[in-house]
Order: C-alpha cells, then sequence, then structure tokens
C-alpha cells in the first residue's frame, strides 16, 4: 500500500456512499450549483449491467463484507447489502409504504423505545414529494383507511396477477382490508422511464429503468447536475479540524491502494446504518477520543431490523409465481397497532403477491429447505406452477445491545473491521409467532390445497439504527436532518438514522428524510457549510 | 467494459455460460459443456471433485451431469467480487474455496467415521441418509463450518445449475423471460 497521499481540491460536498440516500443528497446540492463528489468503495454499475439472474444478480451485493457477524439473529448484510454505484437500491423490491403517526410516538404513547424528534406530519410533504419526483405506482386514497391524506400518487397502481390475488379470499375472511400497494415501479411511462414489463426480475435490478433505483433517479439526476462519481474508493477517515467541532473532509483509498484526502466543505456519511457508525468510530480524535460525534457513546447502538413472517401456500391453478414484480400486489396495514397482536408488542405490515422465481435465496425451493433429492424435483415441477406466499414484516423494538462496533482485525487499508451483534427477544419472538398463527388462518381460508410455514429461524431484514436521530447529544447522535450534533457540518444518511423501525420498508422514509435534509442543508447553506 | 464485450456478457450470462480454460485458453461454455469436455479443474483436486458431484447428484438428481463441480471450481477461482456463488451472499468469509475445502473435508471424514468410506463411495441410500443428517445439523462429531450452512449453500448451487439458468426454467416448463433475449439456447 502507498504510504504518499494526493490532496484533492477542495469541493463544497464530499459523500461516501452513491446508493439511495447519497443519490438524494447529491441531486439536491449539485442542482443548487454545489461541487459534488460521491465516492464509493465498488463498480460504476450501468443499467444494461442488471442481468435477469438470480445467479449473475450476486454480482451487485457485497462480497465479505468487513462485518463479523454475532447473535442468535445475526444482521441482513450479504443479501441487502449493496455494492457498488447506486447501492442496495440497485436491487431494492421498491415497496414504498409510509411509517404511520404512531411509529413517531412511541416513547409518548406506550413507554417504549424513543420519540422521534419530529412527527409524521414533518415527514409527509417529503413522502409526497418523492412520490413524484422518483415516480411511484398505487392508491394513495385508499391507504387513507389508516393515514392522513396527501397527494395522490403520479401512477395508478401496477397490474395484478393471480399469484396475488388468491391471497384476498383468505384476508378478507379474516377482516383484513387490502389496497392496492404502493411500489416505486411504472404502472405507465413516467418521466421518459418505460412502463414495467412484469417479468419479475426487479430484485437482481432493472435494466430498463421502469423500477426507481438510483440510477435513473436522484443519481442520475446528480450527475447530470454535474456531480463526480469516484468509484472502486474507499472511504476510511472523516477528518476534522483542531477544535474537533468541524468535518474537513474525508480519506479514502483507491483502487490502487493510493491514499487520498478530499477536503470540503460538507461531509455526508450515506454508507449504510452497517458501514457508517464504522466509519465514525474510525474517525476519533483527541477531541473524539471514543468515535467522531460520538459523546453519547450511541454510534453504532441500536441496530434494528424487521422480521418477516411468511406464509406459503400450493394451489391446483397455474398462478404463473414467477410473473408480476418482486414488489407486492397489494398491502394493509390493519395490524399496524403497536398493540394489534395480544402478548406482542409492535406494528405488523402485510405485503402480498410478489413474484418467485426458481433460485436464489427468495427462490421457491426454499420454501422447503427441508426437500432434497427427487423429493425437491418434483415439488419443483408442482410448485412452479401452483406456488405462493405473503409476508408479513414486524417491527423490532430497538435495544441498546444490539450493535456494531470496531474490532482488531483490520481490512486492506487498515481500517479496522466491525462486529455487528444483533439478538431478538421474547417481544419479536412472539411478534413473529401472532403473525405465524395468524397466516395459517389466513392461508386456510383461501383456496390453497397446502399452506406451511419455516419457523425454523427468525429472518432479519433491513438495517436500522445505529446512527440514530433524537433532540441533543446526550440521547442520539444526530438530528431529525441527520446532522451530527457535534459537528454540524457533519451528517449521516440513510435508515441508520431512524430511532425506530415501524414495519413498513425503509427506503421510502430514507428517500423522504435525505430530500428533507438536503433541502434544508441547501437552505441553510453559509450558516451550516461556513 | 466497453459496449461490445458488454452485450456479449449478457448474452452469455442468462444462457449460464462461464469462463473455463482449455488449452491455455478461456472459453465461455456451460459447466455441464465444461464437464462433458473434461475440462481441467483450476483449484479443485479430484477426490474435491468428485465429492462435489456426489453431494450434488444427491442433493438434486442431473446436478453431475450439469456441471456442479465444474461451477463451483470455476466459482472459487475467480476473485470474491466476480464470484456468483450464493455464498457470497450469506456471509461466508472470501476466499471461497475455504469454505467449499472446510466443508468437503468434514463430509469425507464423518461419512469415512460413519461407514468407513468417503461420501461419494457410499451408495445412494447411505448419500440421502447423510444428506438428511447434514442438514439437521445431526452428524456426530462433525468437523467443518456449521453443518447447516454447508447443507443450505451446497443445494443452492445444485439449484444454480439445475434450475438457474434459461435451459433450466425449460426443463421446469416455464418461461425465463429475461430482459435481453439471448440468441441461442445451450
Amino acid at each position: 500500500m502507498a504510504t504518499q497521499q494526493k490532496v484533492e481540491e477542495k469541493v463544497d460536498v464530499v459523500i461516501a456512499g452513491a446508493g439511495a440516500s447519497g443519490g438524494t443528497f447529491a441531486a439536491v446540492l449539485a442542482k443548487a450549483g454545489k461541487k459534488v463528489v460521491l465516492i464509493d468503495h465498488g463498480p460504476d454499475w450501468q443499467a444494461s449491467d442488471l442481468i435477469s439472474s438470480d445467479t449473475w444478480g450476486r454480482r451487485i451485493k457485497p462480497a465479505g463484507p468487513p462485518f463479523i457477524l454475532e447473535g442468535k439473529q445475526v444482521a441482513p448484510i450479504g443479501y441487502h447489502g449493496g455494492w457498488g454505484v447506486g447501492g442496495a437500491a440497485l436491487h431494492w423490491f421498491a415497496n414504498v409504504p409510509r411509517l404511520l403517526p404512531n411509529d413517531f410516538k412511541i416513547k409518548s404513547e406506550h413507554n417504549r423505545a424513543h420519540d422521534w424528534p419530529i412527527a409524521y406530519e414533518d415527514v409527509a410533504p417529503w413522502y409526497d414529494k418523492v412520490a413524484h419526483d422518483i415516480g411511484i405506482s398505487g392508491d394513495a386514497k385508499a391507504e387513507e383507511l389508516w393515514r392522513p391524506a396527501g397527494r395522490d400518487y403520479p401512477m395508478p397502481p401496477m397490474k395484478t396477477f393471480k399469484n396475488g390475488e388468491v391471497w384476498l379470499k383468505g384476508f378478507a375472511a379474516n377482516n383484513i382490508r387490502m389496497v392496492p400497494a404502493a411500489v416505486a415501479m411504472n404502472s405507465t411511462d413516467f418521466k421518459g422511464r418505460p412502463a414495467c414489463i412484469y417479468d419479475g426480475w426487479c430484485h437482481v435490478g432493472c435494466p430498463i429503468g421502469a423500477l426507481a433505483n438510483p440510477l435513473v433517479t436522484y443519481l442520475g439526476e446528480a450527475r447530470a447536475a454535474g456531480a463526480e462519481v469516484r468509484a472502486w474508493s474507499t472511504v476510511t477517515r472523516v477528518l476534522t479540524d483542531a477544535s474537533g467541532k468541524k468535518a474537513t473532509g474525508v480519506e479514502y483509498f483507491d483502487r490502487d491502494g493510493e491514499k487520498h484526502i478530499q477536503p470540503a466543505s460538507v461531509v455526508i456519511c450515506a454508507s449504510w446504518a452497517a458501514q457508517n457508525p464504522r466509519l465514525l468510530l474510525n474517525s476519533s480524535t483527541d477531541k473524539h477520543p471514543n468515535g467522531l460525534a460520538n459523546s453519547s457513546g450511541l454510534v453504532g447502538k441500536f441496530i434494528m431490523t424487521h422480521i418477516t413472517a411468511v406464509t406459503n401456500a400450493m394451489f391446483d391453478d397455474d398462478l404463473e409465481p414467477a410473473r408480476g414484480t418482486i414488489g407486492g400486489q397489494f398491502m394493509s396495514y390493519e395490524r399496524y397497532s403497536k398493540t394489534a397482536h395480544k402478548g406482542a408488542f409492535g406494528s405488523t405490515l402485510f405485503a402480498v403477491g410478489a413474484a418467485a422465481k426458481v433460485s436464489g435465496l427468495t427462490g421457491i425451493h426454499n420454501s422447503r429447505p427441508d426437500l432434497f433429492g427427487a423429493e425437491l424435483a418434483t415439488f419443483m415441477k408442482r410448485a412452479v406452477r401452483g406456488y405462493t406466499r405473503y409476508t408479513a414484516a414486524c417491527e423490532e423494538q430497538p435495544k441498546i445491545e444490539n450493535r456494531v462496533e470496531l474490532v482488531s482485525q483490520k481490512d486492506e487499508f487498515g481500517m479496522p473491521l466491525a462486529r455487528i451483534t444483533h439478538n431478538y427477544d421474547d417481544n419479536e419472538m412472539a411478534l413473529w409467532t401472532a403473525n405465524l398463527d395468524e397466516g395459517m388462518k389466513i392461508g386456510r381460508a383461501t383456496d390453497a390445497k397446502e399452506v406451511w410455514q419455516v419457523r425454523t429461524a427468525m429472518p432479519a431484514i433491513h438495517l436500522m439504527g445505529g446512527t440514530i436521530m433524537g433532540t441533543n447529544a446526550g440521547n442520539s447522535v444526530v438530528n431529525s436532518f441527520g446532522q451530527a450534533h457535534e459537528v454540524p457540518n457533519l451528517y449521516v444518511a440513510g435508515p441508520g438514522i431512524f430511532p425506530t423501525s415501524g414495519a413498513s420498508n425503509p427506503t421510502y422514509t430514507l428517500f423522504a428524510l435525505s430530500l428533507r435534509a438536503a433541502e434544508n442543508l441547501a437552505s441553510n447553506w453559509s450558516t451550516i457549510a461556513g | 467494459m466497453d459496449a461490445l464485450e458488454r452485450r456479449v456478457f449478457l448474452k452469455g450470462a442468462t444462457m449460464g455460460l462461464l469462463a473455463f480454460t482449455v488449452g491455455g485458453a478461456e472459453i465461455l461454455m456451460t459447466p455441464g459443456e465444461a464437464r462433458a469436455r473434461a475440462v481441467p479443474f483450476r483449484t479443485l483436486n479430484a477426490d474435491e471433485a468428485e465429492t462435489l458431484q456426489a453431494l450434488g447428484e444427491t442433493l438434486l438428481p442431473g446436478a453431475r451431469e450439469a456441471g456442479v463441480a465444474h461451477f463451483i471450481d470455476q466459482q472459487v477461482s475467480v476473485t470474491p467480487g466476480e464470484a456468483l456463488l450464493e455464498a457470497r451472499i450469506v456471509n461466508v468469509k472470501p476466499p471461497y474455496i475455504n469454505f467449499y475445502r472446510a466443508a468437503i473435508a468434514g463430509i469425507d471424514k464423518a461419512a469415512t467415521a460413519r461407514s468407513g468410506k468417503r461420501f461419494a463411495a457410499l451408495n445412494a441410500t447411505e448419500q440421502h441418509d447423510f444428506i438428511d443428517a447434514l442438514r439437521q445439523n445431526k452428524i456426530e462429531g462433525w468437523q467443518g463450518p456449521p453443518a447447516g450452512q454447508v447443507y443450505f449453500v451446497l443445494r443452492s448451487d445444485t439449484v444454480d445449475v439445475m434450475y438457474g439458468t434459461m435451459e433450466g426454467y425449460e426443463s421446469l416448463g416455464v418461461p425465463y423471460m429475461a430482459h435481453i433475449e439471448p440468441d441461442k439456447r445451450w
């Protein structure tokens, strides 16, 4: 590794991570005339690299991420993480349910977890704005069964297919109202991007741009406005001045191992909920001996996920399970109350009708992990026609013991690896079990010939927390804009700033929070950037 | 990657073609073709390949002929960033050959302890019973990566080779529906 370092020309904004949140900040700030550089550790993927194959789709995911995973239910890193420009949102499922008002005040209403320092009403306008920026299909009016009114989505709901429709009878029998799923996919042509062709390959990346990945939305806009993306470059430290109160830039290593210093007026850490704490903890100085912006000791703490309770079913009809999209066709907040299930605390969100391919982690074969040999072959021939499933996403409550911390082992750049410890508790087990029990009732109320579940492990999805927002440096790492309490020109972006998880897929909320924060930064540039 | 290279690459990807070395040159072919042409293994030794083929065949009949050992051998011979293995996304630490070597060694050691023979030498019933015990973490004295993870990863590799391609979908009688259609089948 080279010992020399190259000092780059100072820019207005440097962003570590060119994914969903980094791209959103970059778009707003580049359009505001700021010189923006995004630094990303992986390849500079193009839409034409997104191959319709579960096998080849693994290329856009991390290869040996720098994390050691511990706990009974390890954090979701490998499948959910991103590698390269576009980040995890290059292969996101594009389900865009919102958080609801009850998510923002759990402490006040239930004396559990945390309140957010903002309310639903503070975020709602940004949800609406994002919907019209990136393109969302759905029925906003129908969602008003459970949430305050807002703007209509720019596109009508997506088409539905038998693999989703067959569940409706079961939900109705259990008094669960379903509405068209809100998805960041095009039901019609939108802003020069084509309508979806419903081939079900969304989860390995949509090369036609019908799904709102960063390349065709904010990140694309950022590049068009002049933002520069440096791929194959790994940020290892955020740098601060002698006072410790101002970020001055970042240190990063390029593909050849050369060290660079990128000075900037504003630094944004947008490297996902796992990597942002690792980066801050590795940026300690004499003024920040326990890691940057960590006087609270909360950097890396309160890592959260969602638990999925999946119900599988087999029908005699040909449901064409591989058709449609990886997003839901229908969704429901009917069990979103924190106390919807007796004896278990937390929200549940239903998503119904995702396409199921024959291989890959979400492949049909993994609905029966016990089968192999001739039995598996027989099952597959039947399941490629009659199989379907639905998912209940369950909220995890924040626990300080679930955390990211540095270890002594180091990566190729000399940066310590991080250990992520993650466990569910009895409450999460109860919520998961309640949803599985209800899932059997729902499944049996359909016309399915078989209904089954895999109850051997609690699957964790969606990584959140680790740099939570709050009202001050004593109870949190950042404020509601993601601005570090102790270093005002340092931002953390992404799902890591959520203080609670709700049960809604996090990407829509991270888009909304990032847009809100970026526009606030642009409006208050001279005060914040100094 | 320039536009022409990318187009050729995309066609190969959906067909399940991988780069194998034949006579010092890299040739795109399927793992099944590589097996049929007796392409030498790059990384696995003969015993390891034999065990993998027997494991694959037990996990899904036809996997041996479909080239499951050549698939894994090719994949553990490229950089982790290029690898397409399920191991990549279930938190196996690269280099991936270490996982496979440890898994194969554990399986052969356990098979020998149970039956006095390596896994490939067991009869079909013994192989089935062994895998059934492996998936349930019921191999006495198991030494290697977690047995359940070994089962999961090897089963996924086998499903990839058997079903995860256009030909695999065709064998199941369902359309593949790629965004970019390849111009020939394999």
